[in-house]
């Protein structure tokens, strides 16, 4: 078995018109047992910014916490509000430093520019590769079928209410395939003037 | 890639095919004779497939796994229920797989392990039990049953077969439940959970379990242990189904939806 | 400044620390995970003028694609590019960490770096990690001596050619090259040859997809022509999947609201590096 898939779990994000949404499960188990439905991993970095890590839960809660230090401490001395691209390109370099041992975790980071509020995604290895695509990124133990859930659904230039209804059900019926996925998902909108964040009706087995 | 790296393992053709005739034979033989499996191509297959298995990525044989089922006999009979989930490693290949094998009139098994073994065996046991009908113009009896299916299990010790069953059924006037797996294990017994949920369910079904229970609270018993296993287990899930195993005959009591069942037991702890 | 409270950020390089973990996870039968790689044609050719660099864009990870557009011929110097195969980290931040060295040199000497410089600092670099560092690479530049063609191998031994290919659709490619290729080819004629190297690439190997990058390296200017061609476009859907609005179930609802006090559309200012 993958050390990737040995708490199981994912995370979706999406662009739409002038928003972003990024969605996660709930579960958190060891390989076949499931220990607990409210583990979220999905993390607010800053205002308009949220990262979704993927993997071994170890390694989740310890990129982020490392993470946060970095981020905390670029922000104190610019004065300013990290934008994601920087925001990548930290955690980017933060897991190609950690290449030959790397974290098992899959980053994703869904944002708005706190300037402009253009939409911003990517999504990186384990090792820091990074792909900045125009539609969606995925991240997780579902991936291929969140591949093709999202291939069918999105579309460009949706609404926040659309974009919700599609990364919801890509997710849904994504982890529906998924043994080690689901138990409960978490979507969060991020638009210019607010944040919305839902928690999702599904299958509890 | 696969097929390369089987070859690799396999001896030459002429240790192949000492044993048999012709290829013919060796495909086939169980189209007309159900109990023989044709054995893998290689002289002293049970030791060879060992070999096989052993320190070897490359050959996947990820068959559907993973599975909650119980039984349990109460003063009104046999409750026996089961989810229906099929999984090929973490993926889910199935929601909807019907996990209780309808023997006969009177004989009821679950199947939990390999799910080609066990619904391949449990057709020859159909049709064993039927052949005994017509011999002896009576109903074959649980325990004949059984003791059919642990001898063919038995003789296929250590090849790699893997179930785990329960059967329930009439015996002497009387209802009873065995427990057999590809071990060669067959014993009677009042309460079984078998699969990789079946934890999960002895948790609910140990605490709820007396002899004296209705119908319906062992209905709800049996149930409710499934949809917990589900719930904690990843490999179960799907639908719950729950049978009623009387000496003359058994009943489909009911088929629910796991995600129905979540919200209706939510609603009663929040009760 | 270093202090409990606030720690200096740790030094550069590369961090072994988790190391020892991973070694015994991988002991203990859990098997590690794929990085992206990127399968890949990338091809480099001399011509008349110049070089001319090329790439397809799929980047996999096992046997997803992961991506479907990226971008694989990376800036060096105004006058070098690099085509990388390989682990897509690797030559990500190999070709982005001996830019800045180039840089500096450029800075120090005050001329045009030669492409042999950098390809000098390439294999060193890659010699240093013995091969770990997997990035196969194809660099074309034009310096004072003219145009060059590397090819950089994993573990650090070069080739100096006039067409070179790269990656696993290399096969592919130099059958194209090895047919057509010719010295003092005109632009026009240069870039057709390379456009055919890489959609052989892009067709009959399956590591290599999508779309062609060229790159056109003059004496005097570069031009990068990403997506050249589109060779895989998607198709159309006919239908319409989109659920209602409405379709899923909401257990619950939190909103947090901001007053946006500004909003400005200009991107950030470019430095002056003149």
């Amino acid at each position: 078995m993958s050390i990737m898939a040995y708490n199981g779990g994912c995370v979706v994000a999406m662009k739409g018109k002038e928003c972003v949404a990024i969605a996660t499960d709930l579960r958190f188990g060891l390989q076949a047992q499931t220990i607990d439905t409210n583990f979220e991993k999905v993390f607010p970095v800053n205002k308009h910014m949220y990262l979704g890590l993927a993997g071994l839960q170890t390694d989740i809660i310890t990129v982020y916490k490392r993470l946060m230090f970095r981020k905390n401490l670029y922000e104190i001395r610019e004065n300013r509000v990290m934008q994601p691209e920087r925001f990548a390109a930290m955690l980017s370099s933060f897991l190609y430093e950690h290449r030959f041992g790397p974290y098992f975790i899959e980053p994703v980071i869904a944002g708005l520019d706190p300037k402009t509020f253009k939409p911003f995604i990517c999504n990186m290895d384990l090792i820091g590769c990074a792909n900045m695509p125009d539609d969606f990124v995925v991240a997780g133990t579902c991936e291929e079928q969140l591949f093709g859930m999202c291939e069918t659904l999105w579309r460009e230039n949706m609404e926040p209410d659309d974009l919700f209804e599609t990364i919801s059900q890509a997710m849904l019926n994504a982890f529906d395939r998924d043994a080690i996925s689901g138990w409960g998902a978490k979507v969060y909108i991020i638009e210019k003037d607010k944040v919305t964040i839902r928690k999702l009706k599904t299958r509890m087995d | 890639m696969a097929l390369n790296d089987i070859l690799k393992h396999m001896p030459s053709v002429g240790d192949m095919l000492s044993d048999y005739k012709s290829t013919e034979e060796m495909d086939f033989i169980n189209l007309s004779q159900n109990k023989v499996l044709s054995a893998p191509p290689y002289s002293n297959p049970v030791e060879n497939l060992a070999k096989l298995h052993e320190n070897n990525d490359n050959i996947k044989i990820n068959f559907d796994h993973g599975t909650t089922t119980l039984g349990f006999i109460y003063q009104g009979g046999v409750v026996l229920a089961v989810d229906s989930r099929a999984t090929g490693g973490q993926y889910i290949g199935s929601q909807s797989v019907r996990k209780v094998v309808e023997i006969n009139d009177l004989l009821l098994g679950t199947l939990a392990g390999g799910a080609a073994d066990c619904t391949y065996w449990y057709r020859v046991l159909t049709s064993e039990c039927r052949l005994y009908e017509l011999r002896n113009k009576k109903k074959i009896s649980l325990a004949a049953a059984t003791k059919i299916m642990n001898n063919i299990i038995y003789s296929y010790k250590n090849s790699g077969l893997s179930m785990g069953m329960i059967l329930a059924g009439g015996d002497m006037n009387q209802v009873s439940l065995y427990y057999l797996d590809s071990d060669g294990t067959r014993t009677m017994g009042k309460v079984f959970s078998v699969g990789s949920g079946s934890i999960f369910a002895y948790g609910v079904l140990d605490s709820g379990y007396k002899w004296e229970l209705t119908d319906e609270q062992a209905y709800e018993l049996g149930r409710r242990s499934i949809y917990h296993a589900t719930h904690r287990d990843a490999y179960s899930g799907g639908t719950v189904r729950v049978y009623h195993v009387k000496k003359d005959g058994w009943n489909l009591i009911s088929e629910e939806d796991c995600l129905d069942l979540h919200r209706r037991y939510e609603a009663e702890k929040k009760k | 400044m270093n202090s409990v409270l606030a720690p200096e950020i740790e030094q550069h390089g590369f961090n072994f620390s988790n190391c020892r973990r991973n070694e015994k996870l991988i002991h203990d039968g859990f098997k590690p995970p794929k990085a992206t790689k990127t399968g890949t044609t990338i091809v480099g050719i001399i011509y008349k003028h110049g070089v001319i660099l090329g790439a397809d864009t799929r980047a996999t990870s096992g046997n997803i694609v992961s991506d479907k557009n990226c971008e694989k011929i990376h800036f060096l110097a105004k006058n070098m590019y690099c085509c990388g195969a390989g682990t897509a980290a690797d030559t990500e931040m190999t070709t982005k960490m001996i830019a800045s060295q180039l840089e500096l040199h450029r800075l120090n000497t005050n001329r045009v770096v030669p492409v042999p410089c950098a390809s000098t600092l390439l294999k060193q670099y890659l010699f240093r990690y013995q091969g770990h560092v997997s990035a196969a690479l194809v660099l074309g530049g034009v310096d004072n001596q003219g145009p060059h063609i590397y090819c950089i191998y994993p573990h650090g031994s070069t080739d100096k050619l006039p067409y070179a290919t790269m990656g696993s659709g290399s096969l592919a490619a130099m059958s194209v090259f090895e047919s057509r290729w010719k010295p003092d080819m005109e632009e026009e004629e240069g870039k057709k040859l390379v456009r055919d190297a890489i959609a052989a690439g892009i067709f009959n190997d399956l590591g290599s997809g999508s779309n062609v990058d060229l790159c056109i390296i003059r004496k005097d200017s570069t031009q990068y022509l990403r997506n050249y061609e589109l060779a895989n476009e998607k198709g159309v859907r006919n239908l319409d999947y989109t659920y209602k609005r409405g379709t899923t179930g909401v257990l619950s609802v939190k909103k947090i609201a901001f007053d946006v006090v500004e909003e400005s559309t200009s991107g950030i200012e470019k430095m002056d590096t003149n």
